[in-house]
């Protein structure tokens, strides 16, 4: 297992009263799935994802990655785990706007601590692999949106992580780019990357090989994509622009 | 990571964003820079005028002392120096043979009056009646002819020994010696020529000229208080040497036992120390404002490292999430803070150290720069820049990396 999730507890305080975003939540991740983590708003996928990201520290149980137990680490060392572990895509891209696609995804690489010449090599080798090669010295507002997220999914691959994060990576794009992008997260399972992408659209969740929902914080439902993609469609939907579009 | 890869990328970081923010960085150099240029001026001045008062006070001989009515630097009462019983030649004769640690004692006399040469004019020059003695209390030396004698004394003869300012206006390209000058309407032949001492704040020591005393009690006024210059035989004895001059005074002036004493013994030493803490005060209230100029700056730079942290928040976020350690980003921002400053500092170093001339140029202030002066204050701007920076670097540092993500 690359990620084992046991009992994992994430409390916060707001105000007076304790909310229980992860409410004991167990999970097994393989090397080389490709998982959906779904769920409504407020089902705690976000912290789960910052769990997982080791963004945020459990309250409680135990997070082991790539065999290091995590859940315990301190600040120094998450991020060092950060570094060499995950490589995050985020729903706004999460670029620096002043910096090329070269340097946006040589930004990991210099944190690792690597020399001028290896950050470039690496960090061209990234860009070919989403095809943005000719776009090396172009700045993120120079780029449309889907070629931002490539360069965010090239940043993400540049460091050679153990597991990519995406947190709802088409949201901010039209359905044809998203396409696009899902066909590249395809691409990249096929050749064996693991891969964990939170979103709250069951269509993008259809297409992944496994689904983990996520309701109140506790895990409602694991299993194929197509299955748990649409499980909650026969409760009454809380978000009905979230709804498919029949197509 | 390792700390050297923290500062090389820090300072890259830093670089970069003083580039971006053009304006907003030109503006904060500018504060840090006035202080330093402030601070930098200031210094100059300062050690311009100790180096040059310095070389000054050395030029009346530290083993001298003048006794005078008045002290040199007069506080208190101004009638009472006023009425003080003026020092006559019976007193200065009292020194000369009871003095035993004193070496040379002259009476002087001064006046100022214009001197002329065939159709040239020296206007206000300090003209001194005194004796063969003066010569070894002044210092000066003689550079052609001969010093006054005791039989130019008795003899009051009209002869003068010219100082190197007088020797430069009227003899160019002519020999002085021997030549006929005017004290007013007065004739005097030269007979020698001092060497130059310079000048004591701005005043120059060598517009003078010397005549024998007896020459001078019959030419000018000759009944004010006498000074009498004193060379004591040897430097270490000076405070003896002051101690037998007072007992010496006060009783051929017949100063009562139960009074102070009514004369002032004068030394150049006494004349640093005023200057000293007149000046003293002066430099630490300019001192004073140069600090606090920096430190306004130093605050600039604070506000606009805060609003560069509160709009770069999703950048640190992002750093963060990518493996930033707080250490690094804490780096990142003291260095941008440290670097505008430096910029800064280097800027008001270059006006600093133009003002400074300007000062020396339009004013008799001598104002220099030691090459330590420029690396303080470029290390001083860069140490304002990283206190600073601290705080803002801290905030940045803390941002919890999920909340910094978020924000738009």
């Amino acid at each position: 297992m690359l990620i084992e999730l046991t009992d994992i507890r994430r409390e916060y305080q707001v105000g007076t009263e304790v909310v229980h975003a992860l409410d004991g939540v167990s999970l097994g991740i393989a090397r080389g799935e490709w998982v959906a983590i779904v769920g409504q708003s407020g089902s705690g996928k976000t912290t789960m994802m910052n769990v997982i990201g080791c963004l945020d520290t459990p309250t409680g149980g135990r997070y082991v990655l790539n065999g290091k137990d995590v859940s315990r680490m301190n600040d120094d060392e998450l991020a060092d785990i950060r570094n060499k572990e995950i490589g995050f895509v985020f729903q706004n891209f999460q670029l620096l706007p002043r910096e090329t696609s070269l340097a946006n995804v040589e930004l990991p690489l210099v944190y690792r601590g690597l020399s001028a010449k290896e950050r470039r090599e690496k960090a061209i080798a990234a860009l070919k692999k989403v095809k943005l090669d000719n776009r090396m010295m172009h700045k993120p507002t120079e780029l449309s949106g889907g070629q931002r997220q490539r360069v965010a999914i090239a940043r993400a691959l540049a460091s050679e992580p153990s597991l990519l994060l995406a947190d709802e990576p088409t949201g901010n794009l039209d359905s044809a780019t998203g396409e696009e992008i899902i066909r590249l997260f395809e691409e990249l399972h096929g050749l064996g990357h693991t891969i964990v992408l939170v979103t709250h659209e069951p269509r993008l969740a259809a297409r992944c090989p496994r689904a983990v929902r996520l309701s109140d914080g506790k895990v409602i439902g694991d299993g194929p994509g197509q299955d748990v993609a649409w499980q909650d469609r026969a409760q009454p939907s809380a978000h009905p622009a979230e709804a498919p579009v029949a197509s | 990571m390792s700390l050297r890869v923290d500062l090389i990328e820090g300072f890259r970081i830093a670089v970069k964003s003083l580039r971006n923010y053009r304006v907003r960085t030109a503006l904060t150099t500018v504060g840090i820079g006035i202080g330093v240029a402030t601070l930098l001026a200031i210094l100059g001045i300062t050690q311009g005028l100790d180096t040059s008062f310095e070389k000054q006070l050395a030029s009346l001989g530290s083993s001298s002392v003048y006794v005078s009515k008045h002290p040199w630097v007069q506080m208190g009462n101004w009638w009472e120096f006023r009425n003080r019983k003026r020092i006559d030649l019976a007193q200065v004769e009292a020194v000369r043979n009871q003095c035993t640690l004193c070496e040379a004692v002259a009476p002087i006399l001064d006046e100022q009056e214009d001197v002329y040469f065939m159709d040239q004019q020296l206007a206000a020059v300090e003209i001194d009646g005194t004796t063969g003695d003066y010569l070894a209390v002044s210092g000066f030396e003689t550079v052609r002819g001969r010093f006054l004698t005791e039989t130019d004394n008795e003899s009051r003869r009209a002869v003068a020994v010219i100082g190197a300012d007088v020797v430069d206006t009227f003899f160019k390209d002519s020999d002085p010696i021997g030549a006929t000058i005017r004290l007013g309407t007065k004739p005097f032949t030269v007979v020698g020529t001092l060497s130059r001492k310079g000048k004591i704040l701005d005043q120059s020591q060598d517009l003078c000229v010397i005549i024998p005393f007896g020459t001078f009690q019959g030419y000018f006024k000759g009944r004010q208080s006498i000074d009498i210059g004193i060379k004591v035989k040897s430097p270490e004895e000076l405070e003896q040497a002051e101690d037998q001059l007072v007992g010496i005074l006060r009783r051929v002036r017949q100063t009562p036992p139960d009074k102070p004493d009514d004369f002032a013994i004068n030394k150049p030493e006494q004349l640093a120390s005023t200057y000293q803490q007149l000046t003293g005060a002066l430099y630490g209230v300019a001192l004073g404002i140069g600090f606090i100029t920096l430190l306004v700056g130093g605050i600039g730079i604070m506000n606009i490292m805060l609003v560069s942290v509160r709009e770069r928040t999703r950048e640190i976020g992002v750093r963060r999430a990518l493996g930033a350690r707080k250490r690094t980003i804490i780096a990142q921002f003291m260095l941008e803070a440290t670097v505008v400053s430096a910029v800064g500092g280097a800027l008001g170093t270059v006006v600093g150290l133009g003002g400074a001339k300007v000062i020396s140029l339009v004013s008799p202030l001598a104002a220099t720069v030691k090459p330590l002066t420029i690396v303080f204050g470029v290390g001083f701007a860069a140490l304002v820049g990283l206190v600073f920076g601290i705080w803002p670097a801290a905030r940045a540092a803390n941002l919890d990396p999920v909340e910094a993500l978020r924000q738009e």
